[in-house]
């Protein structure tokens, strides 16, 4: 089964012509367009759509200032999106605050060949092999069957996502690492399908007390089974670019203000409080330390150079 | 005086760092990440001085300097490490690789202001 990775773009044209020609472009190029009328953009952008990039034409919303206004807002509320933008006129337009300044690429109705250049360079900027792809699907596939053992599991196609935008409750964090690859797999979702299923009697969310604690032990238990499969299929053995196989999810569940690192043990807290000067609390912060892989108190050793170089920070050392 | 390309993905050094030097007087580009550096040292021969971070994504500070040398053959562009790495072993690969000197954060812009100027001309 081959897969080829999407990814979604927000198109903001209202020309008949140019969104024809883009669809063809989109089908073409392994984009999905996402229309939305201009009395609902700022609702979609607060949405959580996976997006990789906005295509904006310069008479969207109306004049090219109104069409100023809506992008400056994108770039504010949105700033990881690329804003590619259809100009009538490329030539029009040096000053300082022009809608110019808030685009990542610029294309005209004549010629849209540029944007296949600024989407390279932005959204398909890096080559997820298809066989890893697929193999990702698959491994995760069989992980979320064997969690879920009566109901069917089914995979969209892969895309490229470059929001920041956080889906559903609860999700986990787990680091990947390898020779050739270093980052984190994240997997997120909301509490209610599994809550039900839990208080259903589901053998899945294990024993005990049934509150939201639940939801994240399901959702930890599959991360585990993902990213084992992951590992074992990925990473061989003797890789040397694994300092420790060991690792374990974090758990955040931001519906009940929540996180959990996986470890009983309590961690080792510092509350940091900076006052203005008269005295008024201004910025607090709290610093946990949580060993909760490994902890052996008893090789415990300071680096005397460092304390030193603690002193010295700042300072340019030439060679 | 050549230009002074600021390479961290934390925005607060770039703001910190290129508003220091900009202010007296030095003219100044960033970039967020050492693939985004490499780029701009590619394309850009005015730049004479680089103050890079180690610990970034997409591409860390000492791979981006071991690239400029190698890929870029560039061996003229001055390279100081303005991170919060002081480990030995990494100052060692970043003198094999050609970084010029070593910071350790936080910056103080004063102190080295004179040198950044020269490391620029």
């Amino acid at each position: 089964m081959q897969q080829t990775v999407l990814s979604k773009v927000l198109v903001l044209e209202n020309d008949p012509d140019c969104l024809d020609h883009l669809k063809q472009f989109c089908d073409t190029t392994g984009l999905i367009g996402v229309r939305v009328n201009p009395g609902h953009v700022v609702k979609v952008l607060s949405s959580t759509l996976d997006l990789g990039a906005i295509l904006l034409a310069e008479n969207y919303a109306g004049t090219r200032t109104e069409t100023r206004v809506l992008a400056r807002y994108i770039r504010h509320s949105r700033p990881e999106l690329p804003i590619f933008l259809r100009l009538d006129n490329p030539a029009e337009g040096d000053t300082a605050d022009d809608l110019t300044t808030f685009a990542s690429g610029i294309y005209t109705r004549e010629d849209i060949s540029p944007l296949k250049q600024s989407l390279d360079r932005y959204l398909f900027s890096l080559l997820y092999p298809d066989s890893l792809v697929n193999g990702i699907m698959e491994l995760s596939m069989n992980a979320l069957s064997q969690q879920f053992t009566d109901l069917d599991v089914s995979c969209c196609q892969p895309s490229l996502v470059r929001d920041r935008i956080i889906f559903g409750e609860v999700f986990t964090l787990i680091p990947l690492e390898s020779s050739w690859f270093k980052g984190y797999m994240l997997l997120q979702t909301g509490e209610a399908g599994i809550m039900q299923r839990v208080q259903a009697g589901d053998p899945s969310g294990g024993p005990g007390r049934i509150d939201f604690r639940r939801v994240n032990n399901v959702l930890s238990e599959v991360t585990n089974l993902i990213w084992g499969a992951f590992k074992n299929r990925y990473i061989p053995a003797d890789d040397p670019g694994t300092r420790s196989p060991v690792q374990v999810p974090i758990v955040i569940n931001h519906a009940h203000q929540y996180v959990s690192f996986g470890s009983d043990h309590p961690h080792l807290c510092f509350e940091y409080t900076l006052k203005n000067r008269i005295g008024e609390a201004v910025v607090c912060f709290q610093q946990w330390f949580v060993f909760n892989l490994n902890w052996s108190p008893e090789r415990f050793r300071e680096i005397p150079e460092a304390m030193a170089d603690l002193v010295e920070s700042g300072e340019l050392e030439l060679f | 005086m050549g230009k002074i390309l600021i390479v961290d993905d934390s925005s607060t050094v770039r703001d910190e760092v290129g508003g220091f030097l900009s202010r007296n007087g030095l003219d100044t580009l960033t970039a967020v990440d050492g693939r985004d550096g490499l780029e701009k040292i590619r394309t850009d021969p005015a730049i004479r001085l680089v103050v890079c971070d180690v610990n970034m994504p997409n591409m860390d500070g000492l791979t981006m300097v071991e690239k400029v040398r190698s890929e870029l053959g560039n061996a003229l562009v001055n390279i100081i490490m303005l991170t919060t790495e002081s480990n030995p072993n990494m100052k060692e690969r970043g003198k094999a690789a050609g970084v010029r000197g070593w910071i350790v954060k936080p910056f103080k812009g004063e102190s080295v202001l004179e040198t950044f100027k020269k490391l620029s001309t």
